[in-house]
């Protein structure tokens, strides 16, 4: 689970599952006319889901790692709000 | 008659707003030491949050004449000092964990004057008493070691580089590695690696401000430099003409997307100053710098003549603030670091988002 403390007060709350499937990187989006690694597939493996590391990016991103060793997901702020009121 | 409690001293200086901050000094922490004795002698130290602060002298004056006029007190003595606060109250960083602010600088275009700008900065910065760094992070076209003077190899210890120093900054620059006239012939991944190298890999030590010397426009150098540390601000540096132009909106545009907070607009080559009558010019128009920072919705910081002297000093390898202080354009760049420091003095009181992983 991701919680994050905004500075307008805001509190908001993401589990790895919807963190992983939400990541926005080349490889899992696709990219230059290539389908993403997601966008083919229905399900993931557990250790997939499981975020183990959390690092700022900047002070406008974050940059989110998972137990599979997939850490190459850029999640801007402004995608982390959006994805909150999903 | 009696003298003031510490209380009656303390709400007569809470009077005082910082103009920038918006608050009373008070709530600022900025009043410390504070002793009243028996005879109502009061004695305080005032803290400013920068050594380049704008409205020093008019802070001591406010605090001797809004203590002295409380009843009781026989004499005011305000000591002046100044302590830089780290961005963003210090997050723990990795990069660059000696130094408590970064002011990028950058253009929208080349020829604009960006590093004289920077290395004038930095210099009248160090001037007003505070420890400066400069990272020329033009890896294509570094203009450090020429401005500074400055031509030799960096030492190495324990795997770390250690910055040059000349006029009491410390200095990097991939020109001292390179070897003077080669020309980079980088791609971009090897360009990102080398400033991360220049950020990470180099005894900055204790540092209150580190410039950073953008490459001009908006590449991989100012990208990687957003990604690899919370920068405290960007100045942006244009020429009136581009101004004009709306060749500035695009790096302002580019640091938006990535949170950095706009310091102001900063007018180079603002107005031309004649040689032998000392005539002012303005070739290209007055108050343009001004009205372009209104309409993008940033502050103007100030404009920096276009004088011959600075070119003349800068040609030889020294900043203009320190060879001739008492000239316009010296005055004028000391202008610009303390706009600078004041701004910067407010991403201080900022956070960054709290991060919790269960």
């Amino acid at each position: 689970m991701l919680e994050i403390a905004w500075e307008d007060g805001a509190r908001t709350r993401y589990p790895g599952r919807q963190m992983r499937w939400a990541c926005p990187c080349a490889e899992c989006r696709g990219e230059g006319g290539s389908t993403g690694r997601l966008d083919a597939l229905t399900e993931l493996a557990d250790d997939e889901l499981r975020m183990t590391e959390v690092a700022l990016v900047g002070q406008y991103a974050l940059q989110i790692g998972f137990a599979s060793g997939h850490a190459t997901g850029i999640y801007t702020f402004r995608y982390l709000r959006q994805l909150a009121s999903a | 008659m009696p003298a003031p409690s510490e209380q009656q001293v303390l709400a007569a200086l809470a009077t005082i707003v910082d103009p920038d901050l918006g608050r009373d000094v008070v709530s600022l922490g900025m009043i410390k030491e504070l002793r009243v004795s028996d005879g109502g002698e009061v004695a305080f130290t005032f803290e400013l949050t920068t050594p380049a602060c704008p409205v020093r002298d008019r802070f001591k004056t406010q605090a001797e004449e809004s203590v002295g006029a409380l009843d009781g007190v026989s004499s005011v003595a305000v000591k002046m000092t100044a302590n830089v606060r780290p961005g963003f109250m210090r997050q723990a960083t990795e990069m660059l964990p000696g130094v408590k602010q970064t002011i990028a600088i950058a253009s929208g275009k080349g020829g604009v004057g960006k590093s004289t700008v920077a290395v004038n900065l930095a210099a009248a910065l160090h001037r007003s008493g505070a420890r400066v760094g400069l990272l020329d992070a033009d890896i294509y076209g570094p203009s450090v070691p020429g401005l500074t003077g400055v031509h030799e190899q960096p030492k190495v210890i324990d795997q770390k580089l250690i910055p040059l120093e000349a006029y009491g900054l410390k200095l990097m620059s991939i020109g001292f590695i390179g070897g003077g006239d080669k020309a980079m012939v980088w791609r971009g991944p090897m360009v990102s690696r080398a400033i991360q190298q220049m950020m990470g890999d180099v005894s900055w030590g204790e540092l209150d401000y580190l410039v950073i010397d953008l490459p001009p426009g908006t590449g991989d150098a100012s990208l990687t430099i957003a990604q690899s540390v919370p920068l405290t601000g960007v100045a942006i540096v244009a020429t009136p003409q581009d101004l004009a132009l709306d060749i500035a909106v695009k790096a302002l545009q580019m640091f938006r997307q990535l949170n950095v907070t706009p310091l102001g607009l900063v007018e180079n080559m603002s107005w031309y100053v004649c040689p032998e009558c000392g005539h002012e010019h303005h070739v290209f128009g007055h108050g343009g710098a001004e009205r372009a920072a209104h309409r993008l919705g940033v502050p103007f910081l100030g404009g920096i003549p276009l004088h011959e002297d600075i070119r003349v000093e800068s040609d030889s390898g020294a900043p203009i603030v320190v060879s001739r202080p008492d000239s316009a354009a010296a005055k004028a760049f000391t202008d610009l670091a303390s706009q600078i420091a004041a701004r910067t003095s407010i991403q201080s009181f900022r956070r960054l988002p709290v991060i919790n992983v269960r």
